[in-house]
């Protein structure tokens, strides 16, 4: 089972020496990729199950006096969206780079790509811890280094990982950062369009 | 002599035109800084009116657009125009005045703003006098663009041409029928157009002044300059046709989605959000192009910091047109109009795309006008850190604000009234303006740098007299003493 692996990977490697965790996927190593891969279900389950705490406790305060509140029921429904969200922005995230990946002669089973933006998505995913006192402002501040902290790792561990030149790494990587602003920004324009159908907080229009 | 010689390309005017874009990038992005100040600071005014907000932002856009903008067009308009055509630009003086006459305009035009001449309508605030002027040097930017292609050695017509053609044209035709009005005094005239009829023109304006400029425009830029950095033909040439036709049809129909829940009938507004969903596909073909394009050149990458830009402004183009459309669903526009994501929405396409892809182009052209090295590359990759850092800092930032304000002005209490007052709102959002602020300060800083480091490469050089090379048998056009194709080879 690889327990020995698992002993000198705990979680905190993977935030404070991704260096090392990319070389040992390069090397394909199974215990360490499905040591990384054990941590996935947490990174995408912890931003919605601190929002929907800190939401329904909290309240979002978007800068105006009062925080805007939702219903616990409307929370938790908000929460799950978000979870799918989630999951569907990281599995299309994998399909896409292995996609692409062809034209940039990357190289990597599908478990290597699962386990790189699992490193990749870390920081963000340790960051929304903010969602637990979700004030926007608060939130934009903590997940501003992160998504440095995250497109660094991205920048750096890609052609690491997938053994391919630096400069291929760069336009590789590149092209997923505009898929993943194309994704972040899908995710506020779905939101809208469900407030406006009226789920989530009051609005009338 | 070099002016002379019909056999040297008229490349000195694209470096004047070039200083002229720095110039006004400065400028202008020092306004936009200023009045992000003001955002935090009221009384950056200093009581002086034309210091106020409401002027201030209409000389930061006319400045960014038609002063960085279109100057950076023209330059590299003429630059390309020539190589593709194999052939000097035509009346090269008339492309020297368009050069001046375009800069004397946008100085005086942006004065005027100060002083508090306006017409009102965005993007085309300046008053009839100016109006007339513009287009006047935009038919004679026509007549040297389209002279030099009429006067061509080579067969085909490459496709920068036709985005910048498209752009000549486009522009002239919008500028012409949204700019009729009536004059009254010298810095007043009343628009031809009343009511819903003057809204939906000007939006017809202000949306394909996006599409034909600020997108057509700087795409043809990129289809004669990605190629030529990338040392790799276009990806694929019959992609980048057709996306050409399919992008100038369907973006005429786009702008109503500017007046989504506005007095005009509800089917044009159905009309423009259809349109504007369907021209994610033509944007895209372009993106496709340009990344597959990209992509073969990689090995580049590691000595040339223009290319960088490149690579980074498609990945915003990508993310601004996909924003837009987006933004044009009515259910989600009713949450974004009137926000700052629409502000963050132009700047991810002004400084990620439009900026970006500029100064890619400018770090290659100018040391290649010049023949000579480009004066640091450390400065140059050091700018890149600083517009990537500014760009994104600036777009979440408004993302934040956007959002938050399109949930708080539309939050109702139980009795269906309004929870929060504008006032308060807008206090709210003082940490967003800071860190905009900041963001902009980035990008201002950057700009700084390559302003200086174009500078340097400039100093004390002269322009690199170019001449034609010939053209292979099957694509050559033939011309007699008149300059009329004489002998048409045929393939
Ligand atoms: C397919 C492409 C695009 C579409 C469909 C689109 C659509 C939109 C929409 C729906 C709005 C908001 C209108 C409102 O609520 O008032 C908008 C605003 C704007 N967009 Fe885009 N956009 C696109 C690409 C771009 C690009 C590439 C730029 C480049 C800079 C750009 C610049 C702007 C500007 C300047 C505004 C603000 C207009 C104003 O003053 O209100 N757009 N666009
Ligand atoms: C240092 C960089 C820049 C800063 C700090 C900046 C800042 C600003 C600010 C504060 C506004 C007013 C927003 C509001 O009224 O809420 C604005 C508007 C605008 N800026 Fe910039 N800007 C910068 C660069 C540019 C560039 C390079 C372009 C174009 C190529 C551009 C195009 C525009 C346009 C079109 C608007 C009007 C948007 C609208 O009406 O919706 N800006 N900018």
């Amino acid at each position: 089972m690889g327990r020995g692996n698992m002993e000198r990977g705990p979680f905190l490697t993977l935030l404070f020496d991704p260096a090392r965790v990319f070389r040992e996927l390069a090397d394909a190593e199974r215990t360490r990729i499905r040591a990384i891969q054990r941590y996935l279900p947490l990174l995408l389950l912890l931003p919605p199950a601190c929002a929907a705490l800190g939401g329904i406790v909290f309240g979002w305060r978007l800068g105006a006096s009062e925080p805007l509140y939702l219903g616990t029921a409307q929370a938790v429904i908000v929460s799950l969206l978000y979870l799918f969200a989630l999951c569907f922005g990281f599995f299309s995230t994998v399909a896409l780079a292995r996609w692409m990946g062809v034209t940039y002669g990357a190289e990597g089973s599908y478990r290597v790509y699962v386990a790189l933006f699992t490193v990749v998505c870390a920081p963000l995913a340790v960051a929304s811890l903010a969602h637990l006192f979700p004030h926007v402002f608060f939130n934009v501040l903590v997940m501003i280094p992160a998504v440095i902290w995250s497109m660094a790792l991205l920048y750096r561990g890609l052609p690491v990982v997938l053994h391919i030149p630096p400069e291929r790494g760069m336009l590789m990587s590149s092209a997923l950062v505009g898929w993943l602003l194309v994704a972040a920004v899908s995710l506020l324009g779905i939101s809208a369009g469900l407030w406006t159908a009226g789920l989530g907080p009051a609005i009338r229009i | 002599m070099q002016r002379q010689n019909p056999e040297i390309y008229e490349d000195r005017v694209v470096v004047r035109l070039v200083q002229f874009s720095v110039l006004w990038a400065v400028l202008g992005m020092a306004a936009g800084v200023w009045v992000a100040a003001e955002f935090l600071w009221p009384t950056l005014d200093f009581g002086q009116f034309w210091l106020s907000f409401g002027r201030l932002r209409p000389l930061h856009t006319n400045a960014v657009i038609f002063g960085f903008g279109v100057s950076a067009l023209m330059a590299t308009g003429f630059y390309s125009v020539q190589r593709t055509s194999h052939v000097r630009l035509f009346l090269p003086g008339l492309a020297w005045f368009c050069c001046y006459a375009w800069q004397l305009v946008v100085l005086l035009g942006g004065l005027s703003l100060l002083a508090g001449w306006t017409s009102s309508k965005e993007y085309a605030e300046l008053e009839w006098p100016f109006d007339i002027a513009i287009a006047l040097i935009w038919v004679c930017f026509g007549i040297v663009f389209f002279g030099t292609i009429a006067r061509r050695r080579i067969r085909p017509i490459y496709i920068s041409n036709w985005f910048y053609g498209g752009l000549i044209i486009v522009i002239a035709m919008l500028h012409i029928v949204n700019s009729l009005a009536l004059p009254v005094t010298l810095d007043k005239s009343y628009s031809l157009y009343a009511g819903a009829q003057d809204a939906i023109v000007q939006w017809w304006y202000g949306h394909n002044a996006v599409g034909f400029l600020l997108t057509g425009g700087f795409l043809g830029m990129l289809y004669y300059f990605l190629p030529k950095q990338a040392d790799q033909p276009i990806w694929s040439y019959r992609l980048s046709v057709v996306a050409f036709w399919a992008f100038t049809y369907s973006y005429i129909w786009a702008g109503p989605h500017h007046l989504h829940y506005n007095a005009v009938p509800e089917w044009v507004q159905s009309t423009a959000m259809v349109m504007s969903l369907v021209l994610l596909a033509p944007s895209w073909a372009t993106l496709i192009n340009g990344v597959m394009t990209v992509s073969k050149a990689w090995a580049k990458l590691k000595r040339d910091p223009a290319l960088k830009f490149i690579v980074l402004s498609l990945a915003f183009y990508g993310l601004a047109t996909f924003e837009g459309p987006m933004m044009a669903i009515r259910s989600v526009n009713v949450v974004s109009h009137f926000t700052d994501w629409t502000i963050g929405h132009v700047h991810s396409g002004a400084l990620g795309w439009n900026a970006m892809v500029t100064y890619g182009t400018f770090y290659f052209l100018v040391p290649r006008l010049v023949g000579a090295e480009l004066h640091s590359t450390r400065l140059a990759n050091l700018h890149f850190v600083l517009a990537l850092a500014g760009t994104l800092l600036y777009i979440l930032a408004m993302w934040a604000s956007g959002v938050s304000q399109g949930l708080l002005w539309l939050s109702v209490d139980r009795l269906g009234e309004l929870s929060f007052g504008f006032r308060d709102i807008m206090a709210g959002m003082r940490p967003y303006y800071g860190l905009r602020l900041v963001a902009g300060l980035l990008f201002w800083g950057g700009t700084l740098l390559m302003a200086y480091n174009l500078f340097m490469t400039l100093r004390g050089r002269r322009t690199v007299a170019v001449s034609p090379p010939p053209v292979a048998e099957p694509w050559r056009l033939e011309r007699g003493a008149a300059g009329i194709a004489t002998e048409r080879a045929r393939a």
